[in-house]
């Protein structure tokens, strides 16, 4: 061992660049000049010492090496580790919140969720009679909670979306635009807003979700004469138009469609319950009560969906929805509902988007707010868009540039009250209109889409003046 | 030459001693750089490291894997066929739909100095005959009740966050609950009025074309829009503000006394409609212009201010550092509220939720129930905010739960749990519906009460 040493030692002595006279570079050399004088045995030990000192050398140095540069996949750098890792921990926080699961959901969820079986009766709630009685002497006993303001009868506008997000970001960004254009006509004409992102009624999801919160909100605010209820995807582009309640006095429903449609051919697209307004009534309570049965999920939606699709024209073949089913019972029961029911089509409540969105130009050159029907609609609705899922029914592009065309032209009517208006139709950007004044309210009083101050320009809306 | 010194043999110990003493040390040396390499050396850093701090110090412009850079979206797994389908909403790149038509940016003229609009010194003239002729907007609801504009906003394009634009959702249908309940109007904005003032400064030309178009507002509340209601039946006391313009949470030590750059809060405020108002965005502005401005004015604020970082000046630290300066002037008429949560600091809140529903009710709007928590710092929108994704959105979700029990409580559900997004029944329903009472008064509250005249 201590020759070993010694030969290492005089190696690496070397290796570092050991220039120094020291007596054993000479005890080297002079061991190099002797070797013809050594013995084999001798020189045999000193080749294998030499070997050892090779490999144990490069051992040392690949270590060194190791721990310095890496060799590739077998050894990443911290700094790489770490943000792999925040990487890793924030794709698993953002798959989290956008899964379905709950930190709520029992252990057991696994197992198959419990539907209603086909023999089971579906109620709403607790059945209630004589609640027009109950709601007037509400309101006598409440004078300050009237059901009319400024003579105008009280509307609340339900909409909603699911509690997590889209399958998409860009769902989320057309929800949120959707309800900023929702709170803009609504703050513009006195509507208050009810925004519903929770589930009720576990049986009733999806589309029929909102049977049971218009219900619930008929029953709490006995103050409020109409619901509306409106789409997620529909969006208001008239900002003028007033939907005219007194022609609606002896209805309680009012819904867009087509008569035609409805009775001679029972086409599954005769009405739209993307936009409809309940009045708060008996009457109401009822036929909710009536349309619920064939809502809850499982077996029963599934038959439903069958006698559905048997029943009515065009139809696919899917489970029941709320629209098919209001159709289907409307029909079945025409007696019993029908002359309280309004179907609308003088303006557009419901507008389908296909064929409305490309003339927006058409209609900013030729005609002005306040009409709500083919030449300037009251509501677009993106039916079947779908941008909240991974799958729409048609082209992407088309969807998404038609809806920010829609929100732009409505935005327009909103900015230009404060003298501004969108670049273009699909510019986020806006240019000034109108220049800034001393005097503000004299430019604002012409503009005011509240109050008619010309009272020939007012719209075609039958707006009773307070 | 050592030899004659000392003598042969000693030579060779000596010689023998020194050889091993250079192993011993070499071999020491070896230990270390190994053990250096493999587990680091503190604050000195491993090789690796020290190879990291070399390419990027000469590679400046080459960035090694951002930190920050993990909110990706993340692209699921395409099956053959469908990265082409028109119809598929995750494979759609949403820039191919904005467009920004009519190009040219109004240049402003350098020479002239930044204003907010034409000088208007008759406001309060003019906006009080206006009330005159509009006797159905007026401007006090009932007594002691102004009307009330809130006003918020966010980008027109979409978040570069994925799950932003879903908080952002979240956030604004928790204003127009509270706004609901309480009869207060909303603004929500989603355009740069003036391009000079971006960012954080954007609302000040907002606000100032709201109050000059809405005369029958008496107040203006600013409200960000990471700033969520938590007390759901707390009703700004009004009366209390009266004689006062400028409503902030904030203290009067902290701001006219220290000069500490967070004294108050630009993130949730009140301002009256008048003269001093417009005065007073006058006088708020001139830091705001971007560019050389901006970060000129940054430098002296940070100066000035007690504890504020360097960067550009923004529109709070503007605010301290103006009524700081000229408390004579603006002071009197300048509320920095501290009894309730004007602005409610998430840090301090969050954790405390259940703690609050054990101990508390809603309605007292301070630290045992806070009227705002305002998720300061989190900037879910954005792809960097200054804490960990995971605490700010996982507690927006648990604020936002809180406020949204006290909503749903009226209709008889609650929220599973303040992490969940399922309700449950709490109030069965009966054949007599109006009889029912909610806990917190909030079906019918007084607060919405309109007034009861005597003519329909």
């Amino acid at each position: 061992m201590g020759q070993d040493n010694g030969s290492t030692f005089t190696t690496q002595k070397r290796s570092s660049g050991g220039g120094s006279a020291l007596p054993t570079t000479n005890g080297r050399a002079a061991g190099a000049a002797a070797r013809t004088m050594i013995p084999r045995g001798r020189q045999i030990h000193k080749t294998f010492n030499n070997i050892k000192i090779t490999i144990l050398c490069g051992f040392v140095t690949i270590l060194v090496l190791r721990g310095t540069i890496g060799i590739g996949n077998l050894s990443s750098s911290e700094a790489d580790a770490v943000n792999q890792n925040l990487i890793e921990e924030t794709n698993r926080v953002l798959a989290e919140i956008r899964s379905d699961k709950d930190p709520d959901d029992p252990a057991d969820s696994t197992d198959e969720p419990q539907f209603l079986s086909l023999n089971d009766t579906y109620t709403l709630g607790p059945k209630i009679v004589g609640w027009d009685q109950q709601r007037k002497v509400w309101l006598s006993q409440n004078p300050e909670f009237p059901s009319s303001v400024n003579g105008k009868p009280r509307i609340l506008l339900l909409t909603g979306s699911p509690p997590n997000p889209c399958d998409n970001p860009i769902g989320d960004h057309y929800l949120l635009k959707a309800v900023k254009n929702k709170i803009d006509y609504c703050r513009i004409h006195g509507i208050e807003i009810v925004y519903n992102m929770a589930h009720l009624d576990k049986e009733l999801a999806g589309y029929w979700a909102k049977l049971p919160m218009i219900r619930r909100l008929m029953l709490s605010h006995p103050e409020v004469e109409w619901i509306w209820w409106m789409d997620s995807d529909a969006m208001f582009t008239d900002m003028v138009f007033e939907v005219p309640l007194s022609k609606y006095s002896n209805h309680n429903l009012v819904i867009h469609g087509y008569p035609d449609l409805l009775f001679e051919q029972k086409s599954w697209i005769a009405l739209n319950t993307g936009s409809f307004l309940f009045r708060n009534c008996q009457w109401s309570l009822d036929l909710l009560d009536t349309w619920a049965p064939m809502g809850p999920k499982g077996p029963i939606r599934e038959e439903a969906g069958k006698v559905l699709t048997a029943n009515l024209k065009g139809r696919p073949a899917f489970e029941a929805d709320d629209q098919s089913a209001l159709i289907y019972l409307l029909l079945s029961q025409k007696e019993k509902w029908m002359d309280k029911v309004y179907v609308e089509n003088q303006y557009y409540l419901h507008g389908y988007w296909l064929g409305l969105v490309e003339r927006y130009e058409e209609m900013i050159e030729k005609y002005h707010p306040g009409l709500g029907d083919e030449r300037w609609p009251f509501v677009t609705h993106f039916v079947g868009c779908k941008p909240c899922g991974s799958y729409g029914d048609y082209p992407v592009e088309q969807c998404l540039k038609s809806m920010e065309r829609a929100f732009n032209f409505a935005d327009n009517q909103v900015l230009k009250f404060y003298g501004f208006g969108h670049r273009g139709l699909l510019s986020p950007k806006i240019k000034r209109i109108a220049n800034e004044t001393a005097t503000p309210l004299e430019y604002m009083d012409q503009v005011d889409i509240r109050r008619p101050v010309h009272g020939d320009e007012s719209s075609g809306s039958s707006e009773t003046k307070s | 030459m050592l030899e004659k010194c000392i003598g042969q043999q000693r030579v060779r110990r000596i010689q023998r001693a020194a050889r091993q003493a250079k192993i011993t040390f070499l071999c020491l040396f070896m230990t270390v750089v190994v053990m250096r390499g493999m587990l680091g050396a503190g604050k000195f850093g491993t090789p690796a490291q020290d190879l990291d701090d070399l390419t990027t110090h000469f590679y400046a412009a080459r960035k090694h894997g951002e930190p920050h850079r993990v909110l990706v979206e993340a692209q699921p797994e395409n099956e053959n066929g469908s990265e082409n389908d028109p119809k598929n909403y995750a494979t759609f790149d949403f820039n191919k739909i904005l467009k920004d038509e009519g190009g040219e940016e109004e240049k402003p003229d350098p020479n002239k100095p930044y204003t907010l609009g034409p000088k208007i010194s008759d406001w309060d003239e003019q906006r009080g005959e206006w009330l005159k002729r509009n006797p159905n907007f007026p401007n006090f609801i009932r007594e002691n009740k102004p009307r009330v504009l809130l006003v918020t906003g966010s980008s027109p394009k979409p978040c570069e966050n994925p799950v932003g634009d879903h908080y952002l959702l979240k956030s604004i249908k928790n204003k127009i609950d509270y706004c609901r309940l309480h009869g207060i109007e909303i603004f929500y904005n989603m355009a740069l009025l003036d391009a000079e003032m971006a960012g954080f400064w954007a609302k000040l030309p907002l606000i100032r074309k709201l109050l000059l178009s809405h005369p029958e507002v008496e107040f203006l509340w600013w409200m960000d829009s990471d700033a969520m209601f938590t007390d759901m039946a707390f009703e700004l006391p009004w009366e209390r503000y009266k004689d006062v313009n400028l409503v902030m949470h904030g203290w009067n030590e902290m701001v006219y006394d220290q000069k500490n750059w967070i004294g108050l809060n630009t993130g949730s405020f009140l301002l009256r409609n008048n003269q001093w108002a417009l005065d007073l965005l006058d006088a708020w502005a001139p830091m705001g212009p971007k560019g050389k401005i901006r970060d000129e004015a940054g430098k002296i604020l940070t100066r000035e201010l007690k504890g504020r970082p360097v960067f550009e000046a923004d529109d709070q630290s503007a605010m301290v550092y103006l009524l700081a300066t000229q408390r004579d002037t603006w002071g009197n008429k300048v509320y920095l509220e501290s009894g309730y949560y004007l602005h409610g600091y998430w840090g301090i809140l969050v954790d405390k939720y259940e703690e609050m529903i054990e101990n508390y009710h809603p309605g007292f709007g301070d630290h045992r129930w806070p009227l705002v928590t305002h998720f300061v710092g989190c900037k879910p929108c954005g792809k960097f905010g200054d804490y960990p994704v995971e605490k700010c959105l996982k507690q927006m979700d648990r604020a936002f739960n809180f406020g949204d029990n006290q909503v749903l409580q009226i209709y008889g559900f609650t929220h599973k749990s303040l992490a969940s997004r399922r309700v449950k029944r709490v109030r069965n329903e009966t054949g007599n519906p109006l009889e029912a009472k909610d806990d917190l008064g909030l079906m019918h509250p007084a607060f919405k009460a309109v007034k009861v005249s005597t003519s329909s």
